[in-house]
C-alpha cells in the first residue's frame, strides 16, 4: 500500500518531507514539477556520485585518446610531412576531445544508474506532480504513522493505492 | 535574480504553472494547416534545391561545382563553417547561462540548443557535399579494418572529424537531457499513441527528488564539459585554414577570430529563431523585452569583438609588410573580384549591431529580425570572401586564377537553409519548444509570493 | 628494454626515417630550358594523363603535372621571357602531408612524397595546402576516346572522380630500376632511371637521380652555386633544384610593378622582379 500526499506549494511539502525525517520515516519519495535545490536536505541527498562517472569519464577519455591515436599511428608506419610518428601537438588536441566525448557519455551512463532510470515500469506517480503539485509518497509498513505527519504538515489532499 | 527581474521575463504577466504546461505542450500537439503547408514547401525546397542537385554531383563528380584547380575549396567549404558557426550559440550560451545561473536563458535555450543540433547536422552535410568520393568518408572514422589501416590522427581534418563528432554527441545528450521532465509532462497529458511514445521518450520519468538531483548535478557536468567543448570546435575549423602555408590563411589570428565570428552569427541566429517562435508558435508570454535586449547586448559586445580583430588582422599585416600578405589582403577588399562582398561583410557585420546601442531599436523585434539576418548574411559572406579570394592567388603568379560558385554551388546553399528550417519544423513538433520545467522554476519564487500573501 | 627505448626514440624522431633508401632529387638547369614543353607532352603520355578539352582547360581544370610556367618582364619589343617546368617538388617537410585525414599521402623510404589513389576521399585539402599548386583532382571521370584508350601506360592506373592525384617522380620507372637492381644484387645505378620529362628534355636540362651518392649527377648539380630551391622560405625542403644565373633587372628603374615583385621572385628568386601576366591561356600553350 502506498500512500500519496499533495501539497499545493512546494515549501509545504519540504516541510512535510523534513517533518518525515525527523520522526524517522525515510521510506518516501517526494515528486515536484520543478527542481527543489533547497529540499536536498530535507529527503537525505548530498552530492551526486556522477561526478565519479565523469572524472572517471574523462580520464579514460583522455587516456584512451592518447592510446588510439599513437596505437593506430604505430600499426601501419606512415611519415607525413616531416613529422614524428608520435607528434604530441595533435595527438593532445584528439586527447582533448575523447576527454571530453567520453567525459559525456559517462556523465549520461552515471545519470541513469544513479536516477534509477530508465524505468517504464508503473510506479507510484500523480500526473498532477508534473503539472503544479508536490507529492509525497510514502510506500509500505510507515504508511499509517506517516498520514497523521502529512495531514499535520498541510497536505490538501491524501490518497492510498494499493501496489499492483 | 530579484523577483522585479522575474517578472520583467514575461511582458504580459508571470504565468501559472498550469498554463506554462498548457501553453507548450498546445503548441506542439496542436498543429494547423498552415505548419502543415510551410513544413511541406521547406521539404520540397530542401528536396529540389539540396538533394537533387547533389544527386547529380554524386554522378557527374565535383566538377559540377565552380570549383578548379586554383580553388580547390569553395563554398561548400564556406558553408559548412558558417553552419558550424550558427551552431555555435546555442549550447555554448545554454551552457554559460546555466553555469552563470542567468534565469532568463530558461525559455530561450531548448531552440537554442535545437539551433545548434540541427545547424551541426547541416555543416556535416556539407562535408559529405565537399569529398570527391561521398561513398568512402567512413574512412575518417578510427574503424577497426582488415588492412589496418587507420585515419591520419595528425591531419587539421581529423582533428575537425573528432572535434565535430563529440560536439553533435554532446550536444544531442545535453539538448535531450534538458528535455526528459518535459517528454514526462507531454505524455502526462496526451493519450493513446502519443503518449506511449513520450513514456518512452523520457525513461519514465517522475520528478522524485532523487531523479530531479541526478539531472541537476549531470546537466551541471554537461555544460562544464560543453563550454571547452565549443570553443574548440571552432578553433579547429579555423586550424583547416590557418595550419596551411596559404596568405590570407595562414593567420595565428583565426582561431579566436572564428570562435568569435561564430557565436557572433550564433546570437544572431537565436534572434532570428526566437522571432519565429513567437510570431508562429505563440511564445510570445515567454519570450520577451528581457530577452532581446540581452540577446542584442550580447549582439553588440560580440560585434565589437569581431571588429577588433579584423582591425588587428589588417593592422598588423600592413604594419609587417610583407609582399605575400600585402598582396592576400589587397586582393581581398579592393583588387579582387569579391572586394564589394567584403565590403558588404564589415558594413553589415562591424557598422550595422552599431544601432544596438539604441535600446528602442534593441527591444524592436522586427527590426531585430532584420539586423539579425543581415548579420548572418554578413557572416555568410565573410567565411565566403576568406575561401573565394585566398585560395585562387597562394604564390606562383603564372597560377593565379579566379573562382565563382557555379549554380549547383548556389542552388545547394540555398537548398541548405532549407534543410535546417525543415529539420527545426519537426523538432518543435517533438520537443517541447520551451521548457516547461525550467520556466516554471523561475516562476517559483513569485508564487511563494502569492501563496504568503 | 633498449629496444623499447629505441623504438620510441624512432617513433619520436622528425619524419621517422633516419635516412631515405634512395633520396630521389631532380635539378632543372633553367639556364639550359628552352621551354619548349617536351616534358609536358611526356609527362602526359606517360602517365595516363587526361585530355580534359578546351572547356575544362578554360574553367582551369586541366591535367598537367607537369607545367613550364612563363614569366614576362618588360613590354614588347622590349621584352624578356623566363621559364621554370613546375613539378610536384617532393617536399621531405610537404605542407600536403600533413593535411590528408586518411593517410593517402605520406612520405615513402626513397623520400618520395606518395600518393595513394585507391585511398583517396577528395577532400582536396592537401592542394589547398600545396604553395606550388601541383596537385590535381579529376573534378570527372576522364574518358579516352577510341583509339587514344590503346595508348594509355599498363604500369600506371587511370584515375576515377573524386581522387587528388599528382607528379609521382615516375615511380613506376623507379620500381622496376629497384626490382631489376634487387635481383641483380645491387643499388640502382645513377642515371639508370630517368622519368619522362628527363628522358624527353631535348636540351638535358632536368638531370634526375639518388642525393644520397655524393658522386651521381643530382648531387654534383645541388653543389652548383647556381642552385635554388623555390619557395624555399616556406621550410618545405623541396627535392627539386633548380639553378640559374643571376640576371641584371631589364629595367632597373621600373622594377617592382603592379605585383610588388615578390610573387615573381619567388619563383625565380635571383631573377629580376617580373610583371605576372594572366598566363592561364598561355600555359596551355607551352
Amino acid at each position: 500500500m502506498t500512500l500519496l500526499a499533495s501539497f499545493a506549494h512546494e515549501d509545504t511539502a519540504v516541510g512535510a518531507a523534513a517533518a518525515l525525517r525527523e520522526k524517522g520515516v525515510e521510506d518516501f519519495e517526494l515528486f515536484s514539477p520543478i527542481p527543489l535545490h533547497h529540499a536536498d536536505a530535507a529527503v537525505g541527498l548530498g552530492k551526486s556520485p556522477v561526478r565519479v562517472f565523469t572524472l572517471a569519464g574523462a580520464l579514460l577519455g583522455a587516456v584512451g585518446g592518447f592510446a588510439l591515436c599513437v596505437w593506430t599511428a604505430t600499426r601501419f608506419l606512415l611519415p607525413t610531412a616531416g613529422r614524428p610518428i608520435i607528434a604530441l601537438p595533435p595527438y593532445l588536441l584528439i586527447t582533448y576531445e575523447t576527454t571530453i566525448l567520453l567525459g559525456v557519455l559517462a556523465t549520461l551512463l552515471g545519470f541513469f544508474v544513479v536516477g534509477r532510470l530508465p524505468a517504464w515500469k508503473d510506479r507510484a506517480y500523480r500526473p498532477a506532480s508534473n503539472v503544479d503539485r508536490f507529492v509525497i509518497a510514502v510506500a509500505g509498513a510507515s504508511a499509517g504513522q506517516a498520514e497523521e505527519i502529512l495531514r499535520a504538515s498541510g497536505a490538501e489532499s491524501i490518497e492510498r493505492e494499493n501496489a499492483s | 535574480m530579484s523577483s522585479v527581474l522575474r517578472k520583467q521575463m514575461f511582458d504580459h504577466g508571470p504565468p501559472s504553472y498550469a498554463e506554462v504546461n498548457r501553453d507548450v505542450i498546445n503548441a506542439l500537439t496542436t498543429t494547423t494547416w498552415r505548419y502543415w503547408l510551410t513544413l511541406g514547401i521547406s521539404a520540397s525546397v530542401a528536396l529540389l534545391f539540396f538533394i537533387a542537385p547533389w544527386i547529380y554531383q554524386i554522378i557527374v563528380g565535383v566538377g559540377a561545382a565552380g570549383m578548379n584547380r586554383n580553388a580547390m575549396w569553395g563554398t561548400y567549404l564556406s558553408n559548412f563553417i558558417f553552419w558550424i558557426g550558427l551552431s555555435h550559440s546555442g549550447t555554448l550560451l545554454s551552457a554559460v547561462l546555466h553555469i552563470t545561473q542567468s534565469d532568463w536563458r530558461k525559455s530561450i535555450y531548448r531552440s537554442a540548443e535545437a539551433m545548434t543540433l540541427f545547424s551541426l547536422m547541416t555543416a556535416a552535410l556539407f562535408v559529405m557535399v565537399h569529398v570527391g568520393r561521398l561513398w568512402f568518408v567512413h574512412w575518417t572514422f578510427p574503424v577497426p579494418n582488415p588492412m589496418e589501416l587507420w585515419p591520419n590522427f595528425r591531419s587539421p581534418l581529423m582533428f575537425d572529424v573528432m572535434a565535430i563528432l563529440t560536439y553533435l554527441t554532446a550536444s544531442s545528450v545535453f539538448i535531450y537531457m534538458g528535455s526528459l521532465p518535459d517528454f514526462a509532462a507531454v505524455r502526462d497529458a496526451s493519450k493513446g499513441l502519443r503518449r506511449r511514445i513520450y513514456a518512452v521518450l523520457c525513461f519514465g520519468w517522475r520528478g522524485t527528488a532523487q531523479e530531479w538531483h541526478t539531472l541537476g548535478w549531470s546537466y551541471t557536468f554537461f555544460a562544464v564539459l560543453v563550454i571547452p567543448l565549443a570553443v574548440s570546435v571552432h578553433s579547429i575549423v579555423s586550424w583547416d585554414f590557418a595550419m596551411s602555408t596559404v596568405p590570407g590563411l595562414h593567420q595565428t589570428i583565426f582561431a579566436p577570430y572564428f570562435v568569435c565570428g561564430a557565436i557572433y552569427s550564433g546570437t544572431a541566429g537565436i534572434v532570428t529563431v526566437m522571432w519565429m517562435l513567437r510570431r508562429y508558435m505563440g511564445f510570445g508570454r515567454y519570450i520577451g523585452k528581457l530577452h532581446i535586449d540581452n540577446l542584442s547586448k550580447l549582439l553588440l559586445v560580440l560585434s565589437l569583438i569581431w571588429t577588433y580583430i579584423n582591425i588587428c588582422e589588417l593592422f598588423t599585416a600592413w604594419y609587417a609588410d610583407t609582399s605575400f600578405e600585402n598582396e592576400a589582403i589587397l586582393y581581398r577588399i579592393w583588387e579582387g573580384p569579391f572586394w564589394w562582398l567584403w565590403w558588404e561583410m564589415i558594413a553589415f557585420c562591424a557598422f550595422v549591431p552599431l544601432l544596438l546601442f539604441s535600446r528602442r531599436i534593441r527591444q524592436n523585434w522586427n527590426l531585430m529580425l532584420v539586423i539579425s539576418i543581415v548579420i548572418n548574411i554578413g557572416m555568410l559572406t565573410e567565411r565566403f570572401v576568406i575561401v573565394a579570394s585566398s585560395l585562387p592567388r597562394k604564390f606562383l603568379p603564372d597560377v593565379f586564377g579566379t573562382y565563382f560558385p557555379s549554380l549547383v554551388e548556389i542552388s545547394i546553399t540555398v537548398g541548405s537553409f532549407a534543410v535546417f528550417t525543415t529539420l527545426f519544423l519537426l523538432f518543435v513538433k517533438i520537443f517541447p519548444a520551451v521548457s516547461i520545467y525550467e520556466v516554471k522554476e523561475t516562476l517559483a519564487p513569485l508564487r511563494k509570493r502569492e501563496a504568503s500573501a | 628494454m633498449s629496444k623499447i627505448t629505441d623504438t620510441l626514440r624512432q617513433y619520436r624522431a622528425d619524419g621517422y626515417f633516419a635516412e631515405f633508401d634512395y633520396h630521389w632529387t631532380m635539378a632543372i638547369d633553367l639556364d639550359q630550358c628552352t621551354g619548349c614543353g617536351a616534358c609536358v607532352v611526356a609527362c602526359q603520355a606517360e602517365n595516363n594523363l587526361p585530355i580534359v578539352g578546351e572547356k575544362r582547360m578554360r574553367q582551369g581544370r586541366e591535367m598537367k603535372w607537369l607545367r613550364v610556367e612563363r614569366y614576362w618582364e618588360g613590354d614588347y619589343p622590349d621584352a624578356r621571357l623566363s621559364f621554370i617546368p613546375i613539378l610536384c617538388q617532393q617536399c621531405d617537410k610537404a605542407p600536403c602531408e600533413i593535411a590528408c585525414p586518411v593517410f593517402a599521402t605520406y612520405h615513402n623510404q626513397d623520400g618520395l612524397n606518395a600518393q595513394v589513389y585507391n585511398r583517396c576521399i577528395g577532400t582536396r585539402t592537401c592542394a589547398v595546402y600545396c604553395p606550388y599548386e601541383v596537385r590535381f583532382f579529376n573534378w570527372f571521370t576522364y574518358t579516352w576516346d577510341e583509339p587514344l584508350e590503346q595508348q594509355l601506360n599498363p604500369d600506371v592506373t587511370v584515375r576515377e572522380k573524386g581522387v587528388m592525384e599528382k607528379c609521382t617522380f615516375c615511380v613506376q620507372r623507379i620500381n622496376r630500376a629497384k626490382d631489376l637492381a634487387r635481383d641483380e644484387g645491387r643499388r640502382v645505378a645513377d642515371g639508370e632511371v630517368q622519368p619522362a620529362c628527363a628522358q624527353s628534355c631535348p636540351t638535358d636540362a632536368i638531370v634526375f637521380g639518388d642525393r644520397n651518392d655524393t658522386d651521381s649527377a643530382v648531387s654534383r648539380k645541388m653543389r652548383d652555386p647556381r642552385a635554388y630551391e623555390v619557395l624555399k622560405e616556406l621550410n618545405t625542403a623541396p627535392s627539386v633544384v633548380y639553378l640559374k644565373n643571376a640576371r641584371e633587372p631589364l629595367h632597373a628603374a621600373d622594377g617592382g610593378g603592379h605585383h610588388d615583385g615578390a610573387n615573381a621572385q619567388a619563383a625565380e628568386p635571383r631573377a629580376a622582379a617580373a610583371e605576372p601576366r594572366m598566363v592561364e591561356a598561355e600555359s596551355a600553350v607551352t
